[in-house]
């Protein structure tokens, strides 16, 4: 479950989501814009992801195997920008009728990239390893983020554990036919269909679900009702997410002008 | 003439690329009957409610509590009939069991503290009392099938139109639904297989086959009548079956 640790009872926990949402936003805000190479900034968005996750007793192994997730997606450009990056060449080798020179400057940009992409995913982490998705998505609807976005975002979430049911029971009636084994061009050619039809399952259903909330009056316009409020606690709570933002752009003026 | 729940006259429907599905159903249930729909697979039972909804264009005469089905009225005729669909996940779709069925009510533009009293009356009428910030996702079957009932419940519907409300239920919560069926005061409509689940719940059965009515009469009368129920894919239900 993407939210598996979100039931606890630690302070962090009991916060307000829309409270959470906004320190999330806060932090990802000030670690992107970090100016490049500069590592000290990011001094203070890192203890304070530290703190947070110590507080809200956050399991180091799920942490890091929901970064080692994400990871791929910054992969490709932090393993390019050493070689893509001119400057001073600290290891030369060849490929093919190429010479490829990996920089310094390179190296530099891409641990500063993969610091900031960490920090960023991390406070992601964070934010659904204490707060159930669902109230990330009340907390959203708070922030006025735009109702059908997140609608768009709680459909994907509900409907995304019956596709990938769906998906498994097509994959296993398939297994049970092929033993899982046969010539790799009729398993390719079988995993294409398999897609196809989950795609055709999948557009069948989104009519279906349409049709149900049709039923219900469901008229294009979506209405929820609101429940929790902001306390003492979460204003605090965002004002201090604020203030390691503003500490880390800070650091970034005054110790790199 | 009474007024009549539901009245349906030559209803007709053929989908865009399939053969025709409804070819001329006439039917009318009385404010707080209980009718089953039954027939083999492909007669038409499930469209039959969808045109029923406005879902799918139909011809001919569609009356729902007094609402005649056109263009621009399916809403109004959708605020009397609480239609179950058969496969509780396309039901359920908020993240939440209450959002769930807290969203016809909310729709409706019911003030909070009403919404929160249906949700509450709801929840309590299908037995799942505390399931409120339950995920649908992870309830069993017959628990979805009973939240996707209560998300209708909640609109307080004067019909509520069931497709196949048994399916994939393991005898107790099927036996829980008969209970549940039987108390509630609306109109019902029943489509499915489950003959003795309709012969239970219901006064008065439809045989349905090839988009046509062909046959209807008292429950009892219609499901002992062997040579009817097989002539149209169907068998005796297993209770009368073991007398007979």
């Amino acid at each position: 479950m993407l939210d598996h640790f979100a039931g606890g009872k630690t302070p962090v926990h009991r916060l307000d989501p829309a409270a959470k949402t906004v320190a999330t936003l806060a932090i990802i805000l000030a670690t992107v814009l970090v100016g490049r190479d500069r590592f000290l900034p990011l001094a203070p968005v890192a203890a304070a992801l530290a703190l947070y996750h110590a507080v809200g007793r956050t399991p180091l192994a799920y942490t890091l195997k929901r970064l080692l997730v994400v990871s791929p997606f910054a992969l490709a450009v932090v393993v390019l920008f050493p070689i893509l990056e001119p400057g001073r060449a600290v290891w030369t080798f060849g490929l093919g009728a190429w010479t490829v020179d990996v920089t310094q400057e390179g190296l530099l940009r891409a641990a500063h990239l993969a610091a900031k992409f960490l920090l960023c995913a991390w406070t992601t982490v964070l934010l659904v390893a204490t707060t159930r998705f669902q109230d990330v998505l009340q907390g959203l609807a708070r922030l006025r983020v735009p109702r059908a976005f997140v609608v768009q975002l709680a459909f994907l979430y509900r409907y995304l554990w019956v596709l990938m049911d769906e998906a498994m029971r097509m994959r296993m009636a398939r297994a049970g036919r092929d033993g899982g084994l046969g010539p790799w061009r009729v398993r390719f050619q079988s995993h294409a269909g398999l897609l196809g039809v989950l795609f055709l399952r999948t557009f069948d259903r989104a009519e279906r679900i349409y049709w149900a909330m049709a039923a219900r009056g469901f008229d294009g316009t979506l209405h929820a009702p609101v429940q929790s409020h902001m306390h003492l606690k979460d204003w605090v709570f965002a004002a201090c997410a604020f203030a390691v933002g503003a500490a880390a752009i800070l650091c970034d003026k005054v110790f790199y002008a | 003439m009474p007024d009549w729940a539901v009245e349906l006259a030559d209803v007709r429907y053929r989908y865009p690329t399939g053969p025709e599905a409804l070819r001329g159903v006439t039917l009318a249930v009385q404010p707080g009957e209980r009718v089953g729909l039954v027939g083999p697979n492909g007669a038409g039972k499930s469209t039959l409610l969808l045109a029923l909804a406005g879902f799918v264009p139909a011809e001919g005469l569609i009356r729902v509590a007094g609402h005649r089905l056109a263009r621009g009225t399916a809403r109004d005729v959708r605020r009397h009939l609480g239609l179950v669909f058969q496969d509780p996940d396309d039901q359920l779709f908020m993240p939440r069991v209450a959002d769930d069925i807290a969203f016809g009510p909310v729709t409706m533009g019911l003030p909070l503290e009403e919404v929160e009293v249906r949700v509450h009356e709801a929840l309590h009428a299908v037995d799942l009392e505390g399931y409120e910030q339950r995920a649908p996702y992870h309830l069993s079957v017959g628990e979805k099938r009973r939240a996707a009932l209560a998300t209708v419940l909640a609109m307080r519907p004067q019909i509520l139109a069931l497709d196949e409300p048994s399916a994939n239920l393991d005898p107790r919560g099927r036996r829980r639904l008969i209970g549940l069926l039987k108390c509630l005061e609306s109109t019902l409509l029943v489509v499915g297989h489950d003959l003795d689940l309709i012969l239970e719940v219901c006064e008065r059965t439809v045989v349905i086959d090839a988009g046509r009515v062909v046959a209807e009469g008292p429950s009892r009368d219609i499901l002992s009548d062997r040579a009817l129920l097989e002539s149209h894919g169907l068998e005796l239900p297993l209770c009368l079956d073991a007398h007979m």
